[in-house]
């Protein structure tokens, strides 16, 4: 392997891990605080692409500056989010909190079938492409390898970002600590005033503001078409099962253990591509059952 | 049925209301047309046989069981289909037999997330040092003789800190009633008084009024300004310390087992 190869490797990893973790963020956010697997965050992912394809393509056929892009990534993010997220949380889930893991695992499927199939109702089945935003940021020169400043700066900055600030939003804000502590002991979080409802809506909400902030972001470097929220959400769980579920920091080892994983697979030996991941996952879970940093007993947040 | 302190304070509605309660579980009547009043500035022991439904009692007062029949009045306003959050709100606290603290945090942030909660998440992105409530928190751990203790995690401290900070984080709610589940249960019983003696201390400064579930007639006999005896789910007397622990049928009944 020569060095340009290794370069080239190493960058895509870098910048798909920032995707993957994006997106396993928000999955292990919901999970940590709210105990459910949401097998939907990967529609949910999927439809954040879909609609900034949308916006982007709708605003630039208007004249507007390729750099309205990234506005629109956030809103259709926030779209996802609010829209979607917020009626599931509402709607479904807060009925089955107390129901068996299979069921709550059911029922987010059921979710990630209909929004699938909704999905193919409103954007068909052909492939979008909108790069506007990667093209505005151009291209950056390193060691003679020449990547997008897109994906080889941006997309970490961001992930980067997302960790140390959700980070100190969970630890040091107030509605963080009301989170943790409804995490904690629900009821005692009831006992003294704390309306879990809100919370738990709330955290979902920005569960699914993350997935489709992933989606958004994912869409410049990819073709948005039916299926890539499946692929997300079989990866992004492959990342939070390797780190723990919960973890927060640990997802962002898992993300860039097995982006860089694939990536090198992909140069090396591209037949195994594909299964990488999973192998890292089973490899992993093999000799700790509890994920790189998950504890036995309590999850931590 | 004694009645020394009726009529005392009888301005406008009483503090906490409660007309003929009924609540069945299964075979088992846990209130039978309960109808107590409760005035404000008091501290009011109840005492009974276990299944007397003093704990039923506490939580339909705080909205986590609801009657099948009858209502509760909190200054004359119906609270009966309140959820227990708002029930919290409108200034009616609770502490559990076992202290509801959030153990991976200080003892400090405990009180920081009450206060909080109470404010109904005003700030939701202020740091929850910085909120303005930190030196009113503080105070509170002072009053409860554990200030020294309010930046350690809630696992490090004895089970006699963890009731006080229990208590703290009630009163962080700033509450009118404070209804507790045997507030020195779990208390080194050379502690007990002690711990009692700090926890009524600081309600009378915070100027709360209490309804507490007690065993101990030591305890009751020191703390509690009145008494009132659960059994078989209604209120059978009610009266002074000296009164009630003086009567022959609370001897034979409630103080006779222990004795014995």
């Amino acid at each position: 392997m020569n060095l340009t190869i290794f370069l080239l490797a190493l960058f895509d990893g870098i910048s798909y891990a920032a995707l993957v973790f994006i997106v396993a963020l928000g999955l292990t956010l919901i999970f940590g605080v709210m105990r459910i697997l949401n097998i939907a965050h990967g529609s949910l992912y999927a439809i954040g692409a879909y609609a900034t394809v949308s916006l982007t393509g709708f605003f630039l056929a208007l004249g507007f500056s390729p750099i309205f892009a990234f506005p629109l990534m956030i809103i259709s993010a926030v779209l996802v989010g609010m829209l979607l997220g917020g009626p599931i949380e509402w709607l479904l889930l807060r009925r089955i909190y107390d129901k068996p893991e299979v069921l709550q695992l059911l029922v987010t499927f059921a979710v990630f079938m209909i929004l699938e199939d909704a999905q193919r109702l409103v954007w068909g089945t052909q492939p979008y492409f909108q790069a506007s935003a990667l093209q505005a940021l151009g291209n950056i020169t390193l060691f003679g390898v020449t990547y997008t400043v897109y994906q080889l700066i941006l997309l970490p900055l961001v992930a980067i970002g997302l960790l140390f600030g959700l980070r100190f939003f969970l630890r040091r804000t107030v509605i963080g600590k009301l989170i943790l502590a409804t995490t904690e002991d629900r009821e005692a979080a009831q006992s003294i005033g704390i309306d879990a409802d809100r919370v738990f809506l709330f955290t979902f909400i920005v569960g699914a503001v993350l997935a489709g902030l992933g989606g958004a972001l994912a869409s410049p470097t990819t073709s948005i078409l039916p299926g890539m929220g499946a692929d997300m959400i079989v990866l992004s769980f492959a990342v939070v099962a390797t780190a723990g579920l919960g973890q927060i920091e640990g997802a962002a080892v898992a993300a860039l253990l097995i982006g860089l994983g694939r990536s090198f697979a992909v140069y090396v030996w591209p037949e195994v591509a594909v299964l990488v991941p999973y192998l890292i996952m089973v490899l992993v879970l093999l000799i700790r059952p509890q994920g790189l940093f998950g504890s036995p007993v309590a999850r931590k947040i | 049925m004694t009645s020394a302190t009726q009529g005392t304070r009888r301005s406008g509605p009483p503090l906490l209301e409660t007309r003929d309660l009924v609540i069945k579980f299964g075979g088992v009547t846990a209130a039978n047309n309960v109808s107590m009043q409760i005035e404000a500035g008091r501290n009011l022991a109840i005492i009974g046989p276990n299944g007397a439904g003093k704990t039923t009692f506490l939580n339909i007062c705080t909205g986590w069981l609801k009657p099948q029949q009858g209502k509760v009045f909190l200054e004359g306003e119906d609270i009966t289909t309140l959820p227990p959050r708002k029930i919290v709100q409108r200034g009616v606290a609770r502490a559990f037999q076992i202290p509801q603290l959030f153990t991976e945090h200080t003892a400090l942030e405990n009180l920081l997330i009450s206060a909080a909660a109470r404010d109904g998440m005003r700030n939701p992105l202020q740091s929850l040092h910085r909120i303005r409530q930190r030196d009113e928190m503080m105070h509170l751990l002072d009053l409860v003789n554990c200030a020294d203790v309010a930046d350690r995690t809630v696992v490090e401290l004895s089970e006699g800190q963890r009731k006080l900070i229990d208590i703290a984080v009630a009163l962080a709610l700033k509450p009118r009633l404070l209804l507790m589940d045997e507030p020195t249960s779990g208390v080194a019983s050379s502690q007990k008084h002690e711990v009692m003696e700090i926890l009524v201390g600081a309600l009378a400064e915070a100027g709360v009024t209490s309804v507490f579930v007690e065993h101990d007639m030591g305890i009751v006999a020191r703390h509690a300004d009145e008494v009132a005896v659960w059994n078989a789910g209604n209120v059978q007397l009610r009266g002074t310390p000296d009164e009630i622990l003086e009567h022959p049928d609370v001897i034979r009944d409630v103080i006779g087992e222990e004795v014995a």
